[in-house]
């Protein structure tokens, strides 16, 4: 099916005076890890409980795997399995109890996964020990496998690695990855960039409760920015030369060559026959890639400076 | 929602509950314990002095032990075990866990209503078990409870436990908060109803008091602190219903409303 399985339109959510979701619209392809990046605060909470039917939404329509939100609830969850802030059990139960009286509320077919789901996120020796015993990486575990109770399509993530350290977050990454090589689909919502980049095909960056950008990881990076370094000798040299060139918006000398803002990013190669020919030998060329995180500071400052 | 699923919910509660071991030590303790220690004393001192102090059992004292488990501690176990029932999911958090499974909120929140009612009356009925046990068994030559009486009597103090319990339930589910929940439910029980009993302005009015209404309904003696009111047993129970109406719709409204 090509619908998406997550379809906002025009979300809103209000506290009191204060707008925390306004008219949020999202598609989210199947099939794919989807970022959801914002500052804290930024929305993106607020927009899950909307699609998990945690809060009421004032204004939009929603649709999770194509049932409409909160009028086919059920169906539209029955295969959603989501972390919201952070996994949340009984700590006087053991994981497998905790585990046992979630499939209890899902259904009769579901206790037929808990053992799988266990598995699946390491956790059968420690399994049998109350949760509140165990780390935080542990509890990230466990609610993994208690979504994985509802054999989901879809997996809601809310800043899943928060609390984990470097190997953990590794190894919730990895686990991401493998849910989407399953075909499942997995949002994952997060403050941190980086994981976005590192782990999503695609994103969406929210800012006061505003989708602002949208699109492949690739190209929210890319963005409209065209920049380009250059290492080489006689860089005075060099740096007159392409100061004055029309395709050349800005240059500036560094440490080991130049750095150019460019008119276009396609005008590299005219730069470099350019310096060649004035006899400067260019050991360098390199287009600057934006990452994400310049991307996202690109399009939320832009915001606060228009504010 | 099937039967089956309903039941493996209920049997999920109840799993929640009884695994909280210190609220179950001091349901128990509420209950069962209180009753031995009514009896026990009552023995030692029967025993040490039978001419100071009768035999501890036969119906005078198997009525008392009735009244210590509807209106006293046994009240105090039933509050606890409808708290823990009404309030954990939300204390705890997992309550938004549950709901973003999709199952209807008015579920969750029926289910809880069994669940802490099978544990309340495990404990109510083992607590009337050891109380008739020792009516009996420590008799001597007093009168014992007579069948009927035993019936009526075990029926009631369930019925009360039972009232308290689900209204714990309720109110549990709509604050979320087990120390205000505990606190309003243990304060009416112990201190306002009380209070308010023996306000004798207020008249007729006191009719809704829910001790009143338990105590119209009780056989035997009269309960203490009634300060001799009395009503009809349909009003009585007419009293009782709208209470735990009251709370229970209150309880499954702020579920099914409550965000998670």
């Amino acid at each position: 099916m090509d619908d998406p399985i997550i379809a906002t339109e025009g979300l809103t959510k209000r506290f009191g005076e204060r707008v925390a979701v306004d008219g949020v619209s999202l598609a989210v392809p199947r099939g794919c890890a989807y970022g959801f990046l914002g500052h804290n605060g930024a929305g993106k909470t607020t927009t899950i409980r909307m699609l998990l039917g945690l809060t009421r939404p004032d204004a939009g329509s929603m649709r999770l795997r194509g049932f409409g939100v909160p009028g086919h609830r059920r169906e539209a969850l029955a295969r959603v399995g989501a972390i919201v802030e952070e996994p949340r059990f009984h700590h006087h139960l053991s994981g497998r109890e905790n585990l046992r009286l979630l499939a209890a509320v899902r259904g009769p077919e579901t206790f037929a996964r808990i053992d799988g789901a266990i598995e699946r996120v390491g956790l059968h020796e420690r399994i049998d020990e109350k949760v509140g015993r165990y780390s935080q990486g542990m509890r990230q575990r466990l609610g993994i496998a208690r979504c994985l109770l509802a054999d989901p399509e879809l997996l809601i993530l809310d800043e899943p690695t928060n609390g984990l350290d470097p190997a953990g977050i590794l190894e919730f990454r990895q686990l991401i990855r493998s849910f989407v090589a399953e075909g499942r689909t997995v949002f994952l919502s997060s403050h941190l960039l980086d994981e976005v980049e590192k782990t999503c095909e695609a994103a969406a960056i929210i800012d006061a409760g505003r989708i602002v950008s949208a699109g492949a990881i690739a190209e929210l990076a890319g963005g409209s920015r065209a920049e380009l370094i250059i290492e080489c000798d006689e860089r005075d040299r060099a740096l007159a030369l392409l100061a004055g060139a029309r395709e050349v918006l800005g240059a500036e000398r560094t440490p080991s060559g130049l750095r150019l803002a460019l008119r276009a990013a396609d005008t590299a190669a005219e730069l470099n026959r350019r310096l060649v020919e004035a006899g400067i030998a260019v050991s360098r060329l390199e287009p600057v890639r934006s990452t994400l995180e310049e991307r996202f500071l690109e399009v939320t400052s832009r915001l606060q400076s228009a504010a | 929602m099937s039967t089956t699923t309903f039941i493996q919910m209920v049997r999920a509660e109840l799993l929640r509950i009884r695994r909280r071991r210190s609220i179950m030590a001091i349901a128990a303790f509420f209950t069962v314990g209180v009753i031995v220690i009514y009896f026990g004393i009552g023995a030692i001192q029967h025993l040490a002095d039978p001419g100071r102090y009768g035999p501890a059992g036969g119906v005078v004292n198997f009525n008392r032990a009735t009244v210590i488990l509807s209106i006293f501690f046994g009240s105090l176990a039933a509050i606890l075990l409808g708290t823990e029932a009404g309030t954990t999911d939300t204390s705890s958090g997992v309550f938004r866990d549950i709901v973003v499974t999709g199952r209807e909120r008015l579920w969750l929140f029926a289910v809880r209503v069994p669940a802490a009612l099978i544990v309340t009356m495990m404990l109510c009925l083992l607590a009337l078990g050891v109380s008739l046990a020792a009516a009996y068994g420590f008799a001597g030559g007093l009168p014992s409870p007579g069948a009927s009486y035993a019936i009526d009597s075990v029926l009631w103090v369930c019925a009360a436990e039972a009232l308290l319990c689900v209204i714990a339930v309720g109110l549990g589910s709509l604050t979320g908060s087990r120390a205000a929940s505990l606190t309003a439910l243990i304060g009416w029980q112990v201190i306002a109803g009380r209070l308010l009993a023996m306000i004798s302005f207020l008249g007729s009015a006191r009719d809704v008091i829910p001790n009143i209404a338990l105590g119209a309904l009780k056989p035997g003696e009269q309960l203490p602190d009634t300060n001799g009111l009395s009503m009809s047993a349909g009003l009585a129970v007419a009293v009782l219903a709208i209470w735990l109406l009251a709370w229970v719709t209150a309880g499954a409204w702020r579920t099914r409303t409550r965000d998670a």
